[in-house]
Order: structure tokens, then sequence, then C-alpha cells
């Protein structure tokens, strides 16, 4: 369960951006998840697929349902960063610029539509492969590949206009 | 082969993730270094795409598995009664109440306890004792008895098996002579075979009448046949 609530709360935290509502979130898609397991069949795709997929119904609802109250500029809360075990090994200061570019991208990521922001996400932060995407988002493969790469080239322009040059 | 700008971008993640064919790849390397919009557009996305690949996964709050499993399986309290609940369900806790239920049944069932009319008085263990071992009691005395019988039929059993095994000896345990009985004839009343039978009279005849012609036969004959 541990693996599992940690790549659903990175991918609710890469999508909102938002700590708190990355963890009600994370909640919610166990909750569902638990009650709805009796209609999971793996014939569809893997166990972390389906999460996956009731992970970003969620966002998608989230996303919907708070749009109104959204302000479009950072959404951070402003919590620290947690870095995981792997990154002990740097030094101070590539640590320190390595969190400062990473709240910047993730910031950019959380102007990203929706539709973009998912598909970057799960291509390039969750490594997920396309044919996976595909069964994520339900689209066909040609409007996963699409996706990806408009995101990529939004997100790189939007850097480009924070003024943020990642190395 | 001619590319163009919107080629570029439409192909761009195709190049980064190296999925471009040789030939596309050189066109598109080609139309880069010399297009002042693209360098800057593929570089951007590169560094994009290095920035993305750098950030590291986000350490979950510490309380978010306590949050999940309350939100799903309910409070702790709820959660560990739950899964001591869920534990009974175990085969092994099965078996063994059931392997406990059946030593129980067999063991009132010993003492004499009547399921349907059950007594209270019955359930005393110096009742239950006393009933059980009387109980006990008369089963060792009728499996006594019945391992003796089985003996006994075992014997009987093996000593006919015998027999028919060595004809000689059975012959040898015969008795030669049978005073009372017809000659050729076996215990049977009936005769299996007439003409053997019949030979047997005509034998027995032959000697009444070599008795009266030889006096000197008389005597063995009759002792043998008239006593």
């Amino acid at each position: 369960m541990r693996r599992h609530s940690r790549r659903i709360f990175n991918i609710c935290y890469r999508f909102t951006g938002n700590r708190t509502e990355s963890q009600d979130l994370s909640q919610d898609v166990f909750l569902r998840v638990y009650r709805t397991l009796g209609s999971y069949r793996s014939a569809h795709g893997g166990f972390a697929t389906w999460m996956t997929s009731v992970t970003r119904n969620l966002l998608i609802d989230h996303y919907r349902r708070t749009k109104r109250d959204r302000v479009t500029d950072s959404l951070d809360d402003k919590m620290p960063l947690v870095e995981n075990k792997e990154s002990a090994g740097r030094r101070p200061d590539e640590q320190a610029l390595l969190g400062e570019l990473s709240g910047q991208v993730q910031s950019a990521l959380t102007k990203l539509s929706p539709e973009l922001r998912e598909a970057v996400i799960l291509r390039d932060l969750q490594q997920l492969e396309y044919s996976e995407i595909q069964q994520v988002l339900a689209v066909p493969e040609g409007t996963v590949k699409s996706r990806i790469n408009r995101g990529r080239i939004e997100l790189a322009r939007i850097l480009q206009q924070m003024g943020v040059r990642p190395s | 082969m001619n590319w163009t700008c919107e080629q570029t971008e439409a192909r761009l993640s195709d190049y980064l993730d190296g999925l471009l064919q040789p030939v596309e790849q050189s066109a598109f390397n080609l139309h880069v270094n010399t297009c002042e919009r693209c360098a800057p557009l593929v570089a951007a996305v590169a560094r994009t795409l290095g920035g993305l690949y750098a950030m590291e996964p986000v350490e979950p709050p510490a309380e978010l598995e306590n949050a999940i499993l309350t939100a799903t399986l309910g409070a702790p309290s709820w959660r560990n009664l739950r899964r001591w609940l869920k534990s009974l369900q175990s085969p092994r806790f099965v078996y063994s109440m059931a392997s406990l239920a059946a030593t129980l049944i067999v063991i009132l069932a010993a003492s004499g306890f009547s399921f349907s009319k059950p007594k209270l008085a019955e359930l005393r263990p110096a009742t239950i004792y006393r009933n059980a071992d009387r109980k006990a009691h008369l089963v060792y005395a009728q499996s006594a008895k019945f391992v003796s019988d089985l003996r006994v039929v075992y014997e009987i059993q093996t000593r006919l098996n015998e027999n028919e095994q060595n004809p000689a000896t059975r012959e040898q345990a015969v008795p030669q002579n049978f005073p009372d009985k017809q000659p050729g004839r076996t215990d049977n009343t009936n005769p299996s075979a007439p003409k053997q039978q019949n030979r047997a009279d005509e034998i027995g005849r032959s000697l009444r009448v070599l008795a009266s012609q030889f006096p000197v036969f008389s005597g063995s004959v009759g002792e043998r046949r008239m006593p």
C-alpha cells in the first residue's frame, strides 16, 4: 500500500501543486478503489493502471469543481518539498538548485491545461508507456502522443515566460 | 527530404525520444541547424524535459497511510477488531475449531450425553467421567469379544485353506472305514456318481457270495462288513 499511496500522492501533487489537496485526493482515490474493487478486471490492464485511471478521473472532477475558486497564480501552499532518500548524496548547493528548479517546473506544470498536464505527468514524471497512458486517458495513441508533444512545448514556453532556464 | 517548421514542432517529441527514422533524423537536424525559429524551441523543450526528469518523487505526509486506512477500513480500534475477526476466517482457525468441536462431540457421546434431550446434570464433570468410564469398559469388553471371535474365525479359515492346498493331508484325515455306510458312498446320502455306486453294490454282493461259498473268508469279511 505504501508504494501505491506514494505514487498516487505524487500524481495528485504534480497535478494540483498542493500538498493538502493531494492528501485529500489520495484518500479519495483509495476510498473509491476500495468501494469499486469489484469492478476491476485484470483483462483490461494492470491494477496500477486502473488505479491511475481512477486517480485521473478524480483529478479531472476536482479540477472542474474548483475551477471557479482557483487562483491562476501559484497554487503551492508553501509547504517545503521533502525529497526522498535518493537525493541524500547531493551537495547542499546542488540540492538547493534542484529544489528551486523543481518548484519552478512544478509551478509551470500547474499552468498547463489539464489535458496536456496529465499527459506530461504520466509520461515524463510517472514514466508510463504510451499504451498505458492510452488506457488511463481512454483516448487513441495518436492523441496521447500529440498531447505529450504539445504539453512539453507549452511547458517550455511557460518556463521561458517565467524566466526559468533549466540547465 | 524537405523539412518544415510545422513538422519540427509536430515531431519534436519523436526526435527527443529517438523515434525518428534515419532519413527523418538527418532532415530534422539539417532544418533545425539552419532555422532561427526552431533551434531555440528544440533546445528549450530538451531543457524542459531534462528538468522534468530531474524532478524527484515527493515524499507524502507521514499521516497519509493512516488517513487512507481510516477512510477505507475505519478508525484504528474498529480496524483492529475487523482484522481480528478476519483472522477468524483463516483456514487454520476453522480446522482447529472443527477438530475441537468433533472432540467435544465424541467425548459427550461417549459419556452418554443425550443430544435430543440434553440435561444439565449430565454435563457435570463427575457424571461425564463416570459415564465415560462405564462406556469405555463396555467398549473394551465388546472389542475384546469381537477380537476373540475374529481370531476363531481366522483359525477356521486357515485350517480350511490348508486342507484345500494339501489334498493328501485331507485324505489322510478322512477315516478309511465307515462300517455304517455302503462302500463307494461319501458322507452325503445322495451318491454323486451312480455308476460308482452300482459298482460298489456289486462288489458288496460278490463278497457276500464269496463268504457264503468259502467259510474261511466269512470271518474276515464278516468282521469287515457285518460285525
